[in-house]
């Protein structure tokens, strides 16, 4: 297969990410030369739909990193628009403070819209999805009414005039091109997002949340940051749309125009720039078209919003992914090369053993865990086996952190670990995988491997928005990371392929692969054999011992008796929750009361 | 001043509640909350204002077409939006797709219909003042489904059924239970509820068709603070918040009333994700 | 291989299927005939209760499965309950909010109300401490009780084949004793039992025959009065899978 033994970097298939190919890129081009040079095809008439799609999609392209890469339902975000027009106008009109120029009225508008962003935004932290969507529209309900009843600064119901740009933005193309630019500005900045550790980290939290706090990923955190990003980005939005409008009142403001951004997002395709792009174009556009459109426009939304979700939940994206269309190979051999673990894995971890220590944990009266003393030593391969309902998998979410002992504690070097903690287990070098593999199946496999080095990252979230060369570095070294993880777990031709294309056995090494890019010196393993064929669990073995070889302490949680007799240099043996039996392989095998366990004497 | 408070903050608050047990009806069959409860709730008006004032059909059958709608829109609801989005792996498609549905037919409404608010006909030959039908017929409403649904969960088989299915619904299909047609049964009752709500409240509310978005929001409030699935404590939540906000409406004017709702809300849940009587949420590792 | 003249109860061949892209039972061989009692075994995570969840139509399947001469293909638990299959589930799940008497009422659903009535007073007769707390909600039985419940959900619609997966977990030696008592019972009166089981001795001293489940498909299938059974069984289910 391969003849270069020494060759350590494989080949990669084309994986750039997505605005980076020309291919990719296209698209974008195109779209900015039908912008730029629209003057001199369309009308006047054409250039305020273009302009107003423009704006929207300012607000849209911010709306997006928290819909379509967040997955949060936040259906009311018109109370952002609402506000940005109404601060702006108000502080260039003057009539609450001197007049500004509206530049810096746009500026304060931004980050009135960001605090607002993270204020409408927050309970999405604690409440479940239809929730947080019924107090966004709430909050989007508030903003129009206090516009409405606070008539000494917003004129009420009569309204206030919207800001003038100064030339040369005043004049009707002037203003245009001032919209293009903001908007193709925000189109390449959440573009530089979705290629970002940032981004990925947004689509993992979306999709497989348990899996992103496992890899380190900060839910508060994230989400934070692209609340206030993205309110900031809508206000400045409100403040094109009043200048749009020359004159607002608050029933310009309304619900049908929140539900136009959100199905433009969804239209368009989660996870996507270009779908939710081409989606706010063609919802702006549509009802131009014929006169009786626009008075039916939000029933033909909503009619296309139903069939995307019944019939084409990807959306345009997902239409114009013919990347993925392109059948694949079909006897498929997962075939790891453990020698590349060392250049991957680095130096052995120097770390102590992780302990559990007299650990008891119940759920509502039932005890789960009694009393348990376990030790992973880095280096050795550690088993845990034992019936259905022993106390495994509850164990191994016991150390990685999701639930907190009653008693006894988690220890690293004899220190006990902060509990619940859960995204800070991955700053400890703990990983693991679970036992239904849980990735991002819209993302492409290698993706999905780079989420799991999110924490090496150094650039911050502004430095991914701008494309400084701190974040450039970052995506290129993770990215020949993840591309190594892949060809150690013998992945490495998939790597530019949809994650939910793939096999189950070749998913479970997907997750592998994940935990290894956070070099971790404790990998615990949930039920890695579950679903693999013979020859694929004797590979798996192989790999595990790799793995240990190199340094790392690895903890198997499995029901095939097989692999960890094989590979395990000790096994622990659970029943009922408590520590049936504890040793060598051999020692387990021939223990009459383990035998009996499994056969349920 | 007080009585007029306390009988207009009731009636309205029997309405919430009502749709509130619409959401729960629903959500008990599915274990999925629906944005056509509040449509429901607008269709009860329009339907009630269609059928009897334009049409001048007698106020019975007026009634009993209003519920038929209703129920009809519940079954819609479920085959449309529900039953598919049930078998996907998203689970979060339900929030789109009845999203999406609730637009369709609030837009329909709004167009077909008319965008300003109609009369509501008087249901019952009697002068108006006092403790007006406009205040009762909500409350009895009310009070009407409370106990019907008491009884039905108690005493009947396909009460017994539905409570089955939504406490367990695996260990009900495999007892042979039709979960299928019950839970569209749940739908159409869910439908009939909401459309009650509307009709009863159609004086009140008028016949508009933006009552929907303004229902789908106060009618969940109970929901979220009695806890899902918890149908006396929505009526309560219902109640409560319905002399809320006539209370404040009369105090602060109905601007910063709606803002005071809202606020509470918020709170509230932010302090009680499940509900001031709900049972928290276990996550699954 | 046991021959039986008549074909059997439950004809399964070739059975096949897993939840989403995992699969958990490969090509399975099994069959029950009227009035016997046939013990499935195996480690945790064999498949047994897939087994079972798919024979009863719980979860989509392929290959063959036939019950007393129909063809199951496509079948919903509505469908193979009413052709004589019935399925408790693991884990005494009862309703909790409704009476033992609604409990045991919603298994015959669908018959005329006179036939509903009596049969459950039949089912309850086959188990006095759940007729005693007939109108006692589901939640004040304990544990032991709620599983006897689940059994009689089962017998109430006079199954000819009754599956039972796991009745013994949680349950104290004594009830063990009760449901299996009831078990011997049923096989006397006509009525076929497909036992999953983790107490192999009991489950083996019940049996007519045996069947292994390990790793997605069957590895032994005996007469449990053949000899060095528990040996076997033993070798069945630790040997290492072909390579």
């Amino acid at each position: 297969m391969d003849t270069q033994a020494t060759q350590l970097r494989p080949s990669r298939p084309n994986v750039l990410g997505p605005v980076s190919t020309f291919s990719a890129t296209l698209p974008f081009l195109a779209l900015l030369l039908v912008g730029i040079s629209l003057p001199l095809f369309g009308g006047g008439y054409w250039g305020v739909i273009a302009t107003r799609a423009c704006v929207y999609w300012v607000l849209v392209s911010g709306l997006n990193l928290v819909v379509g890469f967040g997955g949060q339902i936040a259906i009311g975000w018109v109370a952002l628009l609402t506000l940005g027009a109404y601060t702006t106008s108000v502080l260039v009109a003057g009539n609450v403070t001197p007049a500004l120029p509206p530049y810096l009225a746009l500026a304060i508008a931004a980050v009135v819209g960001g605090i607002f962003g993270l204020i409408i935004g927050l309970p999405a932290l604690r409440l479940r999805t239809f929730y947080f969507a019924i107090t966004t529209l709430g909050f989007a309900t508030i903003v129009t009414q206090v516009a409405l009843a606070w008539q000494s600064v917003t004129g009420g119901g009569v309204g206030v005039a919207g800001p003038i740009f100064p030339e040369p933005f005043a004049s009707q193309w002037g203003f245009y091109y001032f919209c293009f630019g903001l908007a193709a500005i925000c189109t390449w900045m959440t573009a530089n997002i979705a290629a970002s550790r940032f981004g990925r980290a947004l689509t993992a939290i979306r999709d497989a949340e348990v899996a992103a706090e496992a890899c380190g990923i900060s839910k508060s955190a994230l989400l934070g940051t692209v609340f206030v990003f993205s309110g900031a980005v809508a206000a400045v939005a409100g403040g094109l749309f009043a200048a749009l409008q020359s004159y607002i009142t608050p029933d310009a403001f309304t619900l049908d125009l929140s539900i136009l951004f959100f199905i433009a997002i969804l239209i368009g395709g989660r996870g996507s720039i270009l779908g939710p792009l081409l989606g706010t174009i063609l919802l702006t556009v549509l009802p131009e078209f014929a006169a009786p459109l626009v008075a039916w426009s939000t029933f033909l939304y909503a009619v296309l919003l139903l069939v995307i979700v019944l019939a084409i939940p990807g959306g345009i994206a997902e239409i114009l992914d013919f990347k993925n269309r392109r059948p694949l190979e079909r006897d498929r051999a997962i075939i790891p090369r453990p020698e590349l673990l060392g250049p991957l894995l680095g130096a052995p971890p120097d770390a102590g053993a992780l302990t559990l220590d007299e650990v008891t944990l119940s759920f509502g009266g039932v005890r789960a865990i009694g009393g348990l003393d376990l030790e992973i030593r880095p280096g050795q391969v550690h088993g845990l086996i034992g019936p259905n309902g022993s106390g495994k998998t509850t164990t191994l979410n016991v150390i990685s952190g999701y639930y907190a002992p009653q008693l006894g504690a988690v220890r690293l070097n004899g220190a006990a670990l902060a509990v619940l903690a859960l995204h800070r287990r991955a700053h400890m070098r703990i990983a693991r995988t679970f036992q239904t593999p849980r990735i991002v199946g819209s993302a492409s496999v290698l993706q999905n491997v780079m989420i799991g080095g999110t924490i090496d990252g150094e650039g911050t979230f502004v430095e991914s928005l701008l494309s400084l060369p701190r974040h450039r570095r970052d995506e290129a070294t993770l990215r020949n990371t993840a591309m190594l993880a892949l060809a150690a777990v013998g992945l490495e031709r998939l790597a530019a392929v949809r994650a939910d294309r793939l096999q189950h056995s070749e998913l479970r090494f997907t997750e592998i692969a994940r935990a290894l890019m956070m070099r971790p010196a404790y990998l615990l393993l949930d039920e890695p054999a579950a679903g693999l064929s013979a020859e694929e669990i004797e590979r798996l073995g192989a790999l595990i011992l790799a793995i240990g070889r190199a340094g790392t302490g690895v903890l198997v949680v499995e029901h095939h008796p097989d692999l960890i007799f094989d590979i395990c240099h000790h096994v622990t043996v659970l029943n009922l929750g408590k520590i049936l039996a504890a040793g060598t392989p051999t020692e387990i095998r021939a223990h009459r009361e383990v035998v009996n366990a499994y056969l349920g004497a | 001043m007080v009585e007029s408070i306390v009988s207009t903050g009731l009636a309205i608050g029997s309405i919430y509640a009502l749709i509130a047990i619409t959401y729960n009806v629903m959500f008990s069959a599915s274990r999925v909350f629906s944005f056509t409860a509040g449509t429901l709730g607008m269709l009860g008006g329009v339907l009630g204002s269609l059928f009897i004032a334009r049409m001048g059909m007698p106020v019975a059958v007026g009634f009993v077409l209003a519920l038929a709608g209703g129920a009809v829109l519940g079954i819609v609801t479920e085959i449309v939006a529900v039953r598919p989005v049930l078998k996907s792996l998203d689970q979060h498609l339900y929030v789109l797709s009845t999203l999406a549905l609730a637009l369709m037919i609030q837009q329909f409404t709004a167009i077909e219909w008319s965008t300003d608010p109609q009369p509501f006909p008087r249901l019952f030959d009697i002068a108006r003042g006092g403790f007006d039908q406009q205040f009762w017929l909500p409350m009895l409403a009310c009070a009407v489904v409370i106990v019907g649904l008491e009884l039905l969960y108690r005493y009947t088989l396909i009460g017994h059924a539905i409570l089955a299915i939504a406490e367990d619904n695996f260990a009900a299909r495999a007892l042979g239970l039709p979960e299928r047609s019950l839970r569209v049964a749940s739908f159409a009752l869910a439908g009939v509820i909401g459309a009650l709500a509307g009709f009863a409240g159609g004086e009140l509310l008028l016949a508009f068709f933006a009552n929907a978005p303004m229902l789908t929001f106060y009618g969940f409030v109970p929901v979220a603070l009695g806890g899902m699935g918890n149908n006396r404590g929505a009526v309560v939540a219902g109640l409560l918040l319905g002399l809320f906000q006539q209370a404040a409406n009369f105090l602060v004017g109905g601007i910063f009333a709606s803002v005071a709702v809202f606020a509470v809300f918020i709170v509230v849940l932010l302090a009680r994700p499940e509900g001031l009587a709900g049972a928290a949420f276990q996550r699954r590792v | 291989m046991h021959i039986s003249a008549p074909d059997p109860l439950l004809d399964v061949a070739g059975l096949s299927t897993g939840y989403g892209k995992i699969s958990v039972l490969r090509g399975v061989d099994l069959n029950v005939g009227a009035g016997e009692v046939v013990a499935l075994l195996g480690p945790n995570g064999a498949g047994k209760t897939t087994l079972l969840r798919a024979v009863s139509g719980m979860l989509p399947w392929s290959g063959r499965v036939h019950f007393g001469g129909r063809d199951l293909a496509g079948a919903s638990p509505r469908d193979t309950v009413k052709a004589g299959l019935s399925h408790v589930i693991e884990g005494h799940r009862v309703f909790t909010r409704l009476s033992v008497l609604d409990n045991l009422l919603l298994a015959v659903y669908d018959l005329p109300r006179r036939e509903r009535a009596s049969r459950v007073e039949e089912a309850l007769a086959l188990f006095p401490e759940i007729a005693a707390k007939r109108h006692e909600r589901a939640a004040a039985l304990s544990g032991g009780q709620q599983q006897i419940l689940a059994v009689a959900q089962g017998l109430v619609r006079r199954p000819r084949l009754l599956m039972l997966d796991e009745p013994s977990a949680g349950l104290s030696p004594v009830l063990v004793d009760r449901v299996l008592v009831v078990v011997q019972r049923l096989r006397e009166g006509g009525t076929a039992v497909l036992l999953v089981e983790q107490l192999i001795e009991k489950a083996l001293a019940l049996a007519d025959r045996v069947y292994a489940l390990a790793r997605g498909s069957i590895v032994l299938e005996a007469e449990t009065s053949e000899v060095d059974l528990p040996n076997r069984l033993e070798h069945a289910y630790l040997a290492p899978s072909s390579r």
